[in-house]
């Protein structure tokens, strides 16, 4: 009885380290983009415009928030604070992103990413949508895991 | 209590953000035109670039159909189509102390912005315009 409880509470702490490592990297990748879109946000407000979703005024506002938000947003999840706001947020634009990303092909908008400033300038569609949906799944298994543990703790 | 502690974090961290955001568009202030893509200092209107006469160049960046309807006359067609074939036509066209006037359908066209981003990036021009309005505000100048 008492090698299973310890085998369970290794499998679970190994569980949770990689859990960690997941949010380090996933809030590295959103701190990386954020950066990137932070020292061009003129760059980053003509790929928010080539969307021909908004106008060219909120474009530009978003062009200055959004990089920081990202930036905070993955601090949160690597720092472990705010977690749950930052995930939240994360999983939000990310969708959101990938409905305007899908919307502008079926428009038949040729246009970059701007997810990553000039560094994904040269990337095709079917590379941003693969990364990007790669992103979208491991946000969601963070939220599912978030979730499933608060449910567990209440039945607790 | 999983939610409003969802609300609550994600509002801080909105909160956060939007502090570093509005000190680096104050920063950008001058570099950055709010009201339209192009900075003010690279638009022309119909009137200003007619008053240029001869030492105008018109580009005209609309699909070659469009150009082939009608055009500004003298208009040169450069899009982004045929950018390779068309370019060395303009170039040819082109001197130092002429004055590019880009122009594509309309206000909201985004095609004369590329264009005339690309003859100041890859072609090194300088006195590249983009005209207000477009071939619109033309006609309606005509």
């Amino acid at each position: 009885m008492n090698d299973t409880s310890n085998i369970k509470h290794q499998t679970s702490n190994i569980l949770h380290f990689l859990w960690r490592i997941v949010d380090v990297i996933v809030g590295g990748i959103f701190i990386y983009a954020g950066t990137i879109k932070v020292l061009d946000p003129v760059q980053f407000a003509n790929d928010i415009d080539n969307y021909k979703i908004l106008p060219w005024t909120i474009g530009v506002g978003l062009a200055f928030y959004l990089p920081w938000l990202e930036m905070f947003c993955g601090l949160a999840l690597i720092l472990r604070r705010l977690y749950l706001g930052g995930l939240s947020i994360l999983t939000a634009l990310v969708a959101v992103f990938l409905v305007a990303t899908i919307a502008a092909k079926v428009r038949g908008l040729d246009i970059t990413c701007g997810c990553f400033g000039h560094a994904s300038q040269n990337w095709n569609f079917p590379t941003h949508l693969a990364l990007d949906l790669a992103i979208f799944g491991v946000l969601l298994a963070l939220s599912f895991r978030v979730v499933s543990g608060n449910r567990l703790q209440d039945a607790v | 209590m999983v939610k409003s502690s969802l609300v609550r974090q994600a509002f801080v961290l909105a909160a956060l953000a939007f502090v570093p955001g509005v000190v680096q568009a104050i920063y950008f202030g001058n570099k950055v035109s709010w009201r339209s893509p192009v900075p003010a200092s690279e638009m022309v209107t119909v009137t200003q670039a007619r008053a240029w006469g001869e030492n105008a160049i018109w580009v005209d960046a609309r699909p070659d159909n469009e150009f082939a309807r009608d055009h500004v006359p003298g208009a040169l067609p450069l899009n982004e189509d045929r950018w390779s074939e068309l370019l060395p036509q303009f170039l040819a066209a082109w001197s130092p102390e002429k004055k590019v006037v880009v122009y594509c359908s309309s206000e909201g066209c985004n095609a004369s912005r590329e264009v005339a981003h690309r003859l100041r990036k890859e072609a090194q021009l300088a006195n590249v315009f983009v005209l207000e309005g477009g071939w619109e505000e033309w006609l309606k100048e005509k």
